[in-house]
């Protein structure tokens, strides 16, 4: 009865994840060249602190990603597995 | 009575699916627009973003097992505290079409209270868990109501 509604919906959501996954790398690209000139200019004229701050921020950067793309599927994983019947 | 019991039944078990399956779709998504969040504020160095994102992040999973572990059990214990038939004829039927009815509505309006909480979280707003625990308390209050109104109905209109 819900079915052509709920295919509608999951169309959208996955329209929507994809366009946020894109978003998310586009926005970690940026955040890594950022970093990227923070390190190499602190290394220029010898900043060592900021070139330090600039390599954890990339290494922080790639693990957020990581996360995104490696830990949300196996939550939604979890979650279908956990889908209950209905309980009436 | 039963043809009609069975029909509304289906009617709302079909809903709970269809409701469950959004709710996953809409969990996933809203644990993508945090994590956006968390990536955008740690580049600008927002910090205060970064830390709404991840409490934000740790509500989205509290509330999906909350949705999918704590409310069928919370609807088991309720329907079993449900009398079904207090008396016989048709407030008998009656009664069983309540209690079948009563249950799946309360249900649905717990698992309806959590999505509306996971899709407010999945298009950037702050995820309401407590409007849906509240929610989910009303609900509850509800079916506490009307376990004491059906023997009391069939009390008065009438017993076997």
């Amino acid at each position: 009865m819900f079915d052509p509604i709920m295919e509608q919906i999951l169309a959208i959501a996955r329209d929507a994840w994809a366009f946020m996954a894109g978003l998310l790398i586009v926005v970690a690209l940026l955040g890594g060249l950022y970093y990227v000139l923070q390190g190499t200019a602190g290394a220029a004229f010898g900043a060592s602190r900021m070139t330090s701050m600039a390599i954890i921020g990339v290494v922080g950067l790639v693990i957020i990603v990581l996360f995104a793309f490696l830990f949300l599927p196996q939550i939604g994983e979890l979650l279908h597995k956990f889908q209950p019947k209905a309980p009436f | 009575m039963n043809a009609a019991t069975s029909l509304m039944v289906t009617f709302l078990r079909e809903a709970w699916v269809a409701l469950a399956g959004a709710f996953i779709a809409f969990a996933l998504l809203a644990g993508i627009a945090q994590i956006l969040r968390v990536s955008s504020g740690s580049v600008l160095g927002a910090n205060l973003w970064v830390w709404e994102s991840i409490s934000a992040l740790a509500s989205i999973i509290v509330l999906g097992l909350f949705a999918f572990l704590g409310i069928p059990q919370i609807v088991h214990a309720l329907q079993s505290s449900l009398p079904g038939a207090g008396g016989c004829g048709p407030i008998s039927e009656l009664g069983t079409l309540a209690s079948g009815l009563i249950g799946g509505l309360a249900a649905l309006r717990m698992l309806k209270a959590a999505f509306t909480s996971m899709f407010s979280a999945s298009i950037g707003g702050s995820s309401t868990f407590a409007k849906a625990l509240i929610e989910c308390g009303e609900a509850i209050f509800g079916m506490v109501l009307a376990s004491a109104a059906i023997p009391l109905a069939a009390f008065f209109l009438g017993t076997c």
